[in-house]
């Protein structure tokens, strides 16, 4: 769950530290794209892939402009992103507010620890019928589905970010007579909000796949039933042209939070 | 007598150590602090002062004996008490301005007149121009400049200092002295003032205390200084009467370093 942040990181040092550096690493990374793609493009050309089970880039291209000049593909986006942004939502509230309440009362954390590890512990693709049993073939089971996955990385980096707030500046914080109500808003959420932040950018990824799993088991709308439909006819153009959709949109939404973790966390020194 | 404005009656603390042991660390300590002196406690290194300071602001609450504050049983935190911690203790997400009037904002005072009141403070403790500043673009001493104005700025009857200036290097320490005595001049507040360097006790305290070495810490000695004020920080320390106050003193705290050293550092 640290991953995210520590990449972040990393790249910043190179921004800050060496700013002629980001041009060279934005070149290869446009070259080993494009050795990527021309190599797959190439090897179905020649015969060493076949397109039958890998398709070729350029018929995914195709695709891809196909869907959206005829506006295929908008309706079934639309369905996904909503589902996910639901349960991006209802997963980082709740997951932040249980991780408050568990990190300030310690009989609570406790006492729910085992059952928490356990229910993190279930594979939650497994969940997936169960939920469309429950909430239906509509979208409430995939935003059910995706809150799954985003509650539990949103709740444990909460937790430990309250768990890790600096005593002296709590004490400093109680001394000038904060309320406990003060302290949540003042120390406690702002200090926590750095492993926040980091867990936003793994699980706006879950929510999606949440989303994207939930309709691939059974649903009449969304990226995952386009998906699943191709996939029953062995049509892998569109299976690749849903796929990489799907991780460009996450893309966009990740630079989003990107950006407003950046304002957030101003304050914070710049290696 | 008027009431002290702390009252410490047979102070006992222990921690838990996790061999399952006690470990004593501040052992039937009592010490009435009059109100409007400034007393300097001093003592070697990990022998309890802070601990000590701790009780008196109510952050931590002794297994034995009663803190009175003007009269009245402390309970929770110290009300009337504003502390200047050793470490950096500005909120490092707000701004120079917001940190300095946090603690009027957690009172209530409307936004307007607090903003006004900081600018203030922040202007007294010449920081004007770097209201916008977050803590970590600040340098150690202006960081302790805006942790002064943060905790005076609401104006408490008591003031505690837990060596806020060792972290500085030996000029801006100087600088911070001299000024800090400024301050304490115009409100003449009670102050508890830790230290571990007994010039710096002498040059601005009325009254010096000792602690003895942990673990168990009492008072070994209590010399009241009646070094004339206003006094100069850098130029007292020249005073024949400084001087013979300092051996007087040292003879007493001498032997003390030296046992917490035998007994190791902590």
């Amino acid at each position: 769950m640290r991953m995210s942040r520590l990449i972040d990181d990393g790249t910043s040092v190179a921004v800050t530290s060496a700013k002629p550096r980001l041009s060279l690493v934005t070149a290869l990374q446009i070259l080993v794209f494009v050795v990527l793609v021309a190599a797959w493009q190439l090897g179905a050309a020649l015969g060493w892939i076949d397109p039958f089970f890998f398709s070729r880039p350029s018929d995914i291209a195709a695709k891809i402009g196909e869907w959206l000049v005829t506006g295929y593909l908008w309706p079934h986006l639309a369905v996904t992103l909503t589902e996910a942004l639901l349960a991006f939502v209802i997963g980082t509230v709740s997951g932040v507010a249980c991780g408050l309440a568990f990190a300030r009362i310690e009989l609570l954390a406790a006492v729910f620890d085992p059952y928490i590890r356990i229910l993190n512990a279930l594979p939650r693709v497994i969940l997936a019928p169960i939920l469309i049993l429950w909430f239906g073939l509509g979208m409430a089971s995939k935003v059910a589905l995706g809150v799954t996955l985003v509650f539990f990385i949103v709740f444990f980096n909460t937790f430990q970010g309250i768990r890790e707030v600096d005593p002296v500046v709590r004490n400093n914080a109680r001394m000038l007579q904060a309320s406990d109500r003060q302290l949540l808003r003042h120390v406690y959420l702002p200090s926590a909000m750095a492993w926040i932040f980091s867990s936003l950018h793994t699980s706006i990824g879950f929510a999606l796949v949440g989303a994207v799993v939930g309709e691939y088991i059974g649903a009449a709308r969304g990226i995952g039933y386009v998906v699943a439909q191709a996939q029953g006819v062995f049509d892998t153009t569109s299976v690749f042209a849903g796929l990489i959709l799907t991780s460009a949109v996450v893309l966009v939404i990740d630079l989003g939070i990107h950006r407003l973790e950046r304002h957030l966390l101003r304050w914070r020194p710049r290696i | 007598m008027t009431t002290p404005a702390v009252s410490c009656r047979k102070i006992t603390v222990r921690f838990a150590t996790p061999s399952g042991g006690a470990h004593t660390v501040i052992g039937d300590i009592s010490l009435d602090v009059e109100d409007g002196t400034f007393v300097a406690i001093v003592g070697p290194s990990g022998c309890g002062k802070s601990t000590l300071l701790n009780l008196v602001a109510g952050l931590l609450q002794p297994q034995l004996g009663d803190i009175a504050i003007f009269g009245e049983p402390l309970t929770g935190i110290n009300r009337h008490a504003g502390y200047l911690f050793q470490q950096d203790a500005l909120l490092p997400w707000r701004t120079v301005l917001d940190n300095v009037m946090l603690g009027l904002v957690f009172r209530g005072v409307p936004r307007d007149e607090a903003t006004q009141r900081a600018r203030q403070w922040i202007a007294r403790v010449g920081l004007t121009g770097f209201e916008d500043r977050f803590p970590h673009l600040l340098s150690g001493g202006m960081r302790k400049r805006a942790a002064i104005a943060q905790s005076w700025i609401v104006d408490p009857r008591i003031l505690l200092m837990d060596e806020p200036f060792s972290a500085l290097d030996v000029q801006t320490r100087q600088v911070m002295e001299t000024e800090l005595l400024d301050l304490w001049q115009e409100s003449r507040r009670t102050v508890l003032f830790i230290t571990h360097d007994l010039e710096e006790a002498i040059a601005l305290a009325d009254r010096v205390v000792v602690l003895s070495a942990g673990p168990a810490a009492r008072i070994k000695g209590d010399y009241p200084v009646a070094l004339a004020r206003p006094r100069d920080v850098a130029e007292i320390r020249l005073d024949p009467e400084f001087v013979e106050l300092y051996r007087q003193i040292w003879a007493d705290l001498r032997d003390e370093v030296r046992q917490s050293q035998a007994q190791g550092f902590r």
